[in-house]
């Protein structure tokens, strides 16, 4: 027996549960970030008094100049150059590589695959898939709407559209309440390329229907940006 | 509440093992033909073997289903522990030799040759690994004197593969493992199913991120998804009749999901 307000407080434990881990980041996170801009701003503050106390000592930033690194290093090089040292492997693989001749690649000719392998890879397929002839015959003898849908729904989600668009249609003659099912006629009409009657069929939905998914699909088919 | 259109969805996730739900589904179907395949060789016992709620028992009822039309095949889903019962009851079953005293492993070799079968009978033991190390020892003995051929599921645990080592490891000659099925094959058994039984509307609620949910709770596991969804379903037919405004017909709510999870004990809360 269900006893449905015990599992929805349990339901709010479990997720209290699993989000605590992420607000206590986020709390601590924001933590770190007021404490440091604080720290900036303490700082900021307390320059100026320094200054009047003391000008010739020095500030952070000073005292940061003061620890660059020399750069004295890169002249040393460019004057080791031209002399008669040997040059580095690398230099020379930087300076001269158009002098050695590049190794030809050699062609790799791929073995063609097992017709055995094909075999089994093609009876895996068609176990893994609905079995969508199945469920269009069952529609044609019962012509279930929600059937309908379903194949409708599968075909677009596998790329048929143009069996999504003939699904829907169907199953909108046959009930013209499935709201999904107009959206899928619609998406379908747009990958098909029939953008205007796209927009012609969802106006026409929306004025009977008043629905707020198509009023969105018709305004991201007008926008352009329909992927 | 009998109205409901959730009820029959839920019935049909009760966990009950019928050979007529079973449902083809990629891994499950080519294991199937494998074991069918291996059943008509002349192999002396067969040893199928995964996780609970892989699908074995089923298997072995749907096999036990296909073959009895054709040959003679015993299905014991329900365990023999005892010794002396296990050879009395073989041999009333198969052979048709009833007595009331204990038949040794030797007199049961005889009554198996008096009976000489042109087809050696195939035997169905489901969830061996409840059989003693010497049930299992005669059971080997028999295999192998060819009078009857033995299939056997054991549950895929540390101590039973003890069990399958100790016994089996030279004797069996094919040994199939099941394992729990991924989100996509998952989809498929739950669509499958509710097409079957005709609830296409709520085929129609099952999008990609509930399914996904699913396969995390139950880990692919067929018995704790039917589990799920039979309390899943439970839920909806609960709301249905004490607050139908809160269901959304497009989609299976998460929320639910989980609280029929937890429900289940699949979530700790």
């Amino acid at each position: 027996m269900l006893n449905i307000q015990n599992l929805e407080r349990r339901w709010l434990k479990y997720k209290i549960k699993s989000y605590a881990p992420y607000i206590l980041g986020v709390v601590a996170l924001l933590s770190v970030f007021i404490a440091v801009a604080y720290s900036k701003k303490s700082d900021t503050q307390s320059e100026p008094k320094e200054a009047a106390v003391s000008p010739s000592s020095p500030t952070p930033e000073a005292s940061s100049t003061l620890l660059e690194p020399s750069m004295d290093f890169i002249r040393s090089f460019q004057t080791t150059v031209p002399s008669n040292e040997p040059p580095k492997a690398t230099l020379q693989k930087n300076t001269q590589p158009v002098r050695e001749p590049l190794p030809i690649p050699k062609l790799v000719t791929i073995p063609p695959p097992d017709s055995s392998d094909e075999k089994s890879f093609s009876l895996n397929r068609n176990e893994s898939k609905l079995d969508i002839d199945t469920l269009e015959r069952r529609f044609k003898e019962t012509s279930n709407a929600n059937l309908g849908l379903f194949i409708a729904r599968y075909h677009y989600d596998h790329g048929n559209y143009s069996e999504a668009y003939n699904f829907a249609l169907k199953t909108n003659s046959i009930s013209n309440k499935l709201e999904e099912s107009w959206i899928i006629f619609a998406k379908s009409l747009v990958k098909l390329g029939k953008v205007e009657q796209a927009k012609k069929t969802l106006q026409f939905y929306i004025t009977d229907s008043n629905s707020d998914a198509a009023r969105a699909l018709l305004d991201t088919i007008e926008r352009g940006t329909f992927k | 509440m009998e109205h409901s259109l959730f009820s029959k969805p839920r019935d049909l996730f009760l966990d009950v093992v019928d050979p007529k739900d079973y449902v083809h589904i990629d891994s499950i179907s080519h294991i199937y033909q494998s074991l069918k395949s291996s059943v008509q060789k002349p192999l002396k016992m067969i040893l199928l073997f995964g996780r609970p709620g892989t699908g074995k028992s089923m298997l072995l009822h749907k096999l036990h289903h296909d073959l009895s039309k054709h040959q003679k095949v015993f299905m014991f889903d329900i365990p023999i522990v005892d010794e002396d019962d296990f050879l009395r009851v073989l041999a009333e079953r198969i052979f048709t030799y009833s007595s009331h005293e204990v038949i040794t492993l030797t007199r049961f070799l005889e009554i198996a040759e008096a009976a000489s079968y042109s087809d050696t009978p195939i035997v169905l033991l489901d969830e061996a690994q409840l059989y003693s190390s010497s049930l299992m020892e005669k059971i080997r003995l028999i295999s192998d004197a060819r009078v009857i051929k033995f299939v056997i599921t054991l549950h895929k645990t540390d101590k039973e593969e003890i069990i399958a080592k100790e016994h089996f490891q030279t004797r069996i000659w094919e040994s199939i493992e099941l394992q729990n099925a991924t989100a996509e094959e998952l989809k498929i058994y739950v669509q499958k199913k509710l097409l079957k039984a005709n609830c296409f509307d709520v085929a129609n609620m099952f999008n990609d991120k509930n399914i996904k949910l699913v396969a995390s709770l139950t880990k692919g596991n067929f018995r704790e998804t039917n589990k799920l969804l039979f309390s899943l379903f439970s839920l909806y037919c609960w709301y249905e009749e004490n607050n139908p405004a809160l269901i959304q017909y497009n989609a299976l709510k998460s929320k639910w999901i989980e609280m029929a999870a937890i429900h289940t004990g699949l979530i700790h809360a």
